[in-house]
């Protein structure tokens, strides 16, 4: 085991490095560096200012030097400088991490906490109407562009029935206020967004849930467990919904990667100060050093979840063994 | 009985909370009036609100508010004195020409106003303009355009009067005075950053207390400064009580980022902000909302304010078929510009005969000082029979077996400009002109196909100028970007005219105001004479503010009307 996960964290570290200097070299293919950005949008640099910029930045320098570079700075503890937004990389995007978080795992729990009963009453009643009704919200869940929801969400519950506020993160006041009050606060905020993106992924899981449950309790050993005697409870739960669990596990890890992404879209709409617009933004302005640790963060996110759920596997299923 | 009873609750609970909403919804823009708060929406993203490294728009609407300059330009496109006593001109004496080893210099004397005070009462004097100037040219910090600062060589402190100072420019030219983005930095806070890391690669940004500790009250000299900034969210502004000119009106003003123009409108009507800025909404958005103002009889007003925002069409002059001046003037014939404003935007922005808008007192619509292309498809179709494109059955034109066809490029996912394209594809198309739309998004086009005159034909796009402003940049032949100068230069078109360039370079140094103005329109003429260019139309500046909002005046150039923010009145 000891072996395995040793091996696994090595694996992962390599990739990462190869996978950031792949970036980091397909950023610097994309046509338009920060300083052509600034020429197009001045008419009134100079050449001389394109020559000096292109030299403060190290532009003028061949990618593997600027990666090299770049390296030594992260491990030095320096995440460097955006600058799109002028300030150093940690300052802008510690706040945003955590705002992402806060909306990405809310949404996220919020989701499983109703999709998986959902997918698994569906799953126990086949063509029911209750089995009808998940069909119908799954479908309309992953159906519907988010940015519609949004939209929707937003005129239906901020413009015509005012109950939460139309976007923003927390409420912008000078005054300190009480940790139960800010909490409030976020809550009041967070509301749209969940809803906007929960809907979408309870239509996923609750879809994975119920194809999985019917999967597992087609089996022998469920018929085994109910001649047996147990109760339904028990047969669907510890012996049906556990050995539905390897799908799931996979798809929640792969959810659970994307919690420090961000979601776009989501963001956009509800002016939401996450880390996923930051990103977009940052890739489109050649604003290399936050593009850069947005997306050393998604891999390590992508490889940290997957190793978890290798792991999962195993606990959900003792037959799995790691060699 | 059960599912009756729980209908008859859910409606009710919905209609009651419909109604405490619409209340809440329609009181909330007056909640802020009663509070003096003005909340404003943007959608542009703001950056370090450090002056000297600034590049956004977004980020000098804001420091209009919270920094002021030497000078600035009002609604009305004239120069007028902010920290200053007066602008100094050749005519009183108080700027003069010299001659130093044979180059011509001007020196000019400044003073700045004697109340004129960082936000936390440190006077500001000239040693405050003489610390930005050190730190612009320094090697090791990002200034964008270094020449704002370094057109000033020197600037000499008066020993007796801190406040009064001697400047020298390093070119005697005629706009000398024009240091509206020159920007002073408090030497009492910033002079030890720089001093402790200058020598460091953008070492004084990275540790500037802009960056570091930006709610310094004495790192502002506007009628506002900052109490609380979350880059990507918003700013809140407090009135400075060391303000030198009219004490702020408003209590507090926030300004909210909220990057989808398509959610602005439910932002305003949520109450979520009182108005939109000039850097928020797009045309369509306006158009559609003021119609609703209208009809619905909201507290706001939408506003559309002629800009020096250029429109155009770039042509490549190196194109076979457009090296052709009767290709040219037929395209510009064939144009209906008059007819392109009233379709596509109800004539709220005006149709532009070159590129020196209406508000610039360089602008002329007098046919003897420049030829205007009246819109007419026969005069067209004749000018390119003449240039030997001849209609075909199919209904385009051939010359020598080859089509008239024209690669026609603009920025992918512009709604206008797309539709701006389809109209003018539709208009050629009549003229037996093939259209060959090829889009590219904004980063690729103006970051590669139009910085290395790879555009085929023509290229589709806008230039922000201020008045009077030299168009060197974009008219010399040499700013014509090539490898040689780094891609360097915007004359995109290649246009090359040795009489253009010799006007051009005597605008610069000509003192004489009505001299310059007959320079300006002389390269006005050769404009629209060579047509290097389509010229499109003049954009409009749009914002919504609420109807409760006094003094609120947008100026439609890069000097924002929140130079005038203290005049605001809810």
């Amino acid at each position: 085991m000891l072996t395995y996960l040793l091996r696994r964290l090595l694996q992962g570290a390599i990739l990462i490095v190869v996978l950031s200097y792949l970036c980091f070299y397909l950023m610097t293919l994309m046509p338009g560096d920060p300083v052509d950005m600034m020429i197009s949008s001045n008419p009134k640099i100079t050449a001389e200012d394109v020559e000096r910029l292109r030299k403060l930045y190290g532009l003028d320098q061949p990618a593997y030097l600027r990666y090299s570079h770049w390296v030594k700075d992260i491990l030095s503890g320096d995440l460097g400088y955006s600058r799109t937004y002028r300030v150093p990389v940690q300052e802008l995007l510690a706040p945003r991490l955590l705002n992402t978080f806060i909306l990405s795992i809310t949404a996220l729990c919020f989701s499983v906490l109703i999709a998986v009963p959902a997918g698994v009453f569906s799953a126990l009643r086949p063509g029911s109407r209750f089995d009808h009704f998940i069909n119908f919200i799954s479908f309309a869940g992953i159906s519907i562009p988010s940015f519609w929801l949004g939209i929707v969400c937003i005129i239906l519950f901020a413009v015509w029935i005012p109950l939460f506020p139309a976007g923003g993160t927390l409420t912008i006041q000078d005054e300190s206020t009480s940790f139960g009050f800010e909490v409030l606060d976020r809550l009041k905020y967070l509301v749209l967004p969940v809803l906007s993106l929960s809907l979408q992924q309870i239509g996923r899981f609750a879809r994975y849930t119920r194809s999985a449950m019917q999967e597992s309790l087609r089996h022998d050993y469920i018929r085994t467990a109910t001649a047996k005697g147990l109760s339904q409870n028990r047969v669907v739960w510890v012996h049906g919904f556990r050995n539905a669990l390897i799908p799931l596990i996979t798809v929640l890890a792969l959810s659970m990667s994307s919690i420090f992404s961000g979601a776009i879209i989501t963001e956009t709409v509800f002016a939401y100060q996450g880390v996923g617009k930051l990103t977009y933004d940052s890739i489109n302005s050649n604003d290399y050093n936050v593009a850069m640790i947005s997306f050393i963060i998604s891999v390590t996110m992508v490889l940290m979840m997957n190793f978890l759920a290798d792991i999962l596997y195993g606990v959900a299923d003792p037959r799995i063994r790691y060699v | 009985m059960m599912k009756t009873f729980l209908i008859t609750v859910f409606t009710i609970s919905t209609c009651t909370s419909t109604l405490i909403g619409c209340k809440k919804g329609s009181n909330f823009s007056q909640k802020n009036t009663v509070k003096n708060e003005l909340r404003i929406g943007i959608s542009q993203e703001f950056e370090n609100l450090n002056p000297l490294i600034k590049t956004m728009a977004a980020t000098s609407y804001i420091y209009s508010m919270i920094g002021r300059s030497l000078v600035s330009m009002g609604a009305d496109g004239k120069w007028y004195p902010q920290l200053a006593k007066f602008i100094p001109n050749l005519q009183d004496g108080s700027a003069k020409i010299i001659s130093h080893s044979g180059k011509k210099k001007i020196i000019a004397r400044w003073e700045i106003i004697a109340n004129a005070k960082w936000g936390d009462g440190t006077p500001i004097t000239c040693d405050d303009f003489a610390l930005a100037l050190k730190v612009a040219e320094s090697p090791t910090v990002s200034v964008g355009e270094k020449e704002t600062y370094t057109q000033v060589e020197k600037i000499e402190t008066d020993p007796q009067n801190p406040k009064k100072c001697t400047f020298t420019y390093a070119k005697a030219k005629w706009d000398f005075y024009t240091l509206g983005q020159f920007y002073p930095l408090p030497k009492h806070l910033e002079e030890a950053v720089f001093a402790k890391y200058g020598a460091e690669k953008e070492g004084y940004e990275k540790n500037s207390n802009y960056t570091t500790n930006p709610t310094l009250k004495g790192l502002y000299n506007g009628p506002y400064f900052i109490s609380e900034v979350k880059l990507g969210d918003h700013v809140s502004l407090t009135p400075n009580p060391h303000f030198y000119g009219t004490p702020a009106k408003i209590a507090k003003i926030i300004i909210k980022l909220i990057p989808n123009t398509g959610t602005m409108e439910a932002n305003l009507r949520s109450g979520t902000i009182d108005m939109i800025s000039t850097l928020g909404l797009s045309l369509a958005e306006a158009l559609i909302l003021d119609r609703k103002v209208q009809a619905e009889d909201l507290p706001y007003i939408v506003t559309f304010t002629p800009s020096v925002t250029y429109e155009h069409i770039d042509l490549n002059l190196e194109h076979p078929i457009l090296s052709d001046i009767n290709v040219r003037k037929a395209l510009l014939k064939g144009l209906d510009r008059e007819g392109l404003v009233k379709a596509l935007f109800e004539g709220k922005q005006e149709a532009a005969l070159h590129g020196i808008s209406p508000k610039d007192p360089w602008y002329t619509n007098d046919p003897n000082y420049i030829s205007i292309h009246y819109y007419s498809k026969r005069e067209a179709g004749k000018l390119l029979d003449a240039a030997g494109w001849k209609m075909s059955p199919e209904g385009y034109r051939f010359k020598d077996g080859k089509k008239l066809s024209l690669v026609f490029m603009t920025t992918a996912g512009n709604k206008t400009r797309e539709l701006v394209q389809a109209f003018l594809q539709n208009q050629y198309k009549n003229l037996g002109i093939e259209i060959v739309p090829k889009n590219e998004p904004a980063r690729v086009l103006f970051g590669e196909t139009i910085r290395k005159r790879q555009f085929g034909a023509m290229a589709m796009f806008a230039w922000v100028s201020s008045p009077e402003n030299n168009p060197r940049s974009t008219l010399h032949s040499a700013s014509i970007p090539t490898e040689k100068n780094g891609w360097s230069g915007q004359n995109f078109m290649s246009w090359s005219n040795k009489e253009n360039d010799a006007l051009l370079d005597r605008l610069d140094i000509e003192m004489d105001a009505k001299k310059r103005l007959d320079l300006a329109h002389k390269i006005t003429k050769l404009y629209t004479e060579e047509i290097p260019v389509l010229p499109l139309y003049y954009r409009s500046d749009l914002s919504v503010v609420p109807k409760s909002l006094k003094n609120y005046q947008p100026t439609g150039h890069q000097y924002y009307e929140t130079n005038a923010v203290e005049n605001w009145e809810l």
